[in-house]
């Protein structure tokens, strides 16, 4: 019986955050980063949670091992486009499963907001695994602004 | 602070996989050549600041943030 029992069940990862509220994360959905994020070298593990509005570039990125933490990410090649056609990709990584997404910086006026292309994360759809990777080339802005010149007071 | 003095060509080695050479000198400009293994990342010390500081801005945010930055987004596209 407990064979069964076992397979029947949907691991799932809980989090309990004061700030952000509980979520129960399906085990397979969960993202690691083993060298964690620049600065954050203990943000490991971290699970993506999409928005309420469809057809929007942006997603939320939650920390499992710092339940406070969160990010504001968007698909990079959705916002600039032809973004990431020249990253170096990960030999064992297929094209089609490489996201690549920027982080996203949210100033008080979210009219504001940017997004860091110069430190793209990496994630491997297929495997889960995913890392930041700089790019210390001078091409890429640390702040891109989303919402361009148009924005008026 | 350990302090070693090395000429042109000279190699400092930080633990067992890590070695740095010193390819060119040139003014007050020093070339240098970093070996490491691919899971050590190196970068110039000004891009690493600049990138965790990014980091730290853009930490935190609450999940509300989400929907903020959408409606900001779709109300931006929406403009002529």
């Amino acid at each position: 019986m407990g064979e069964a029992a076992r397979e029947a069940v949907v691991e799932t990862v809980a989090v309990r955050s004061q700030r952000f509220g509980n979520y129960d994360v399906p085990a397979d959905r969960i993202l690691r980063f083993p060298e964690g994020l620049v600065g954050f070298p203990e943000a490991r593990h971290f699970v993506l949670l999409d928005s309420a509005h469809a057809g929007s570039p942006f997603r939320y990125l939650l920390c499992l091992d710092l339940p406070e933490l969160g990010f504001v990410v968007c698909d990079a090649t959705e916002i600039c486009p032809g973004y990431g056609a020249d990253l170096p990709r990960p030999p064992d990584v297929k094209p089609g499963d490489l996201a690549v997404m920027a982080l996203v910086t949210v100033p008080a006026d979210p009219l504001q907001m940017t997004a860091n292309l110069m430190a793209p994360l990496l994630i491997d759809c297929r495997s889960g695994s995913g890392r930041q990777l700089v790019l210390d080339t001078g091409r890429y802005p640390i702040r891109f602004a989303l919402l361009s010149s148009r924005t008026t007071a | 602070m350990l302090v070693l003095t090395r000429r042109l060509g000279e190699v400092i080695r930080v633990g067992d996989a890590v070695t740095v050479r010193v390819l060119e000198v040139k003014g007050n400009q020093v070339r240098l050549g970093v070996e490491a293994p691919p899971e050590v990342r190196i970068y110039r010390e000004e891009v690493y600041r600049a990138i965790r500081k990014e980091n730290e801005d853009a930490a935190l945010q609450k999940p509300s943030s989400l929907d903020e930055v959408t409606t900001a987004w779709e109300k931006q596209r929406e403009k002529p």
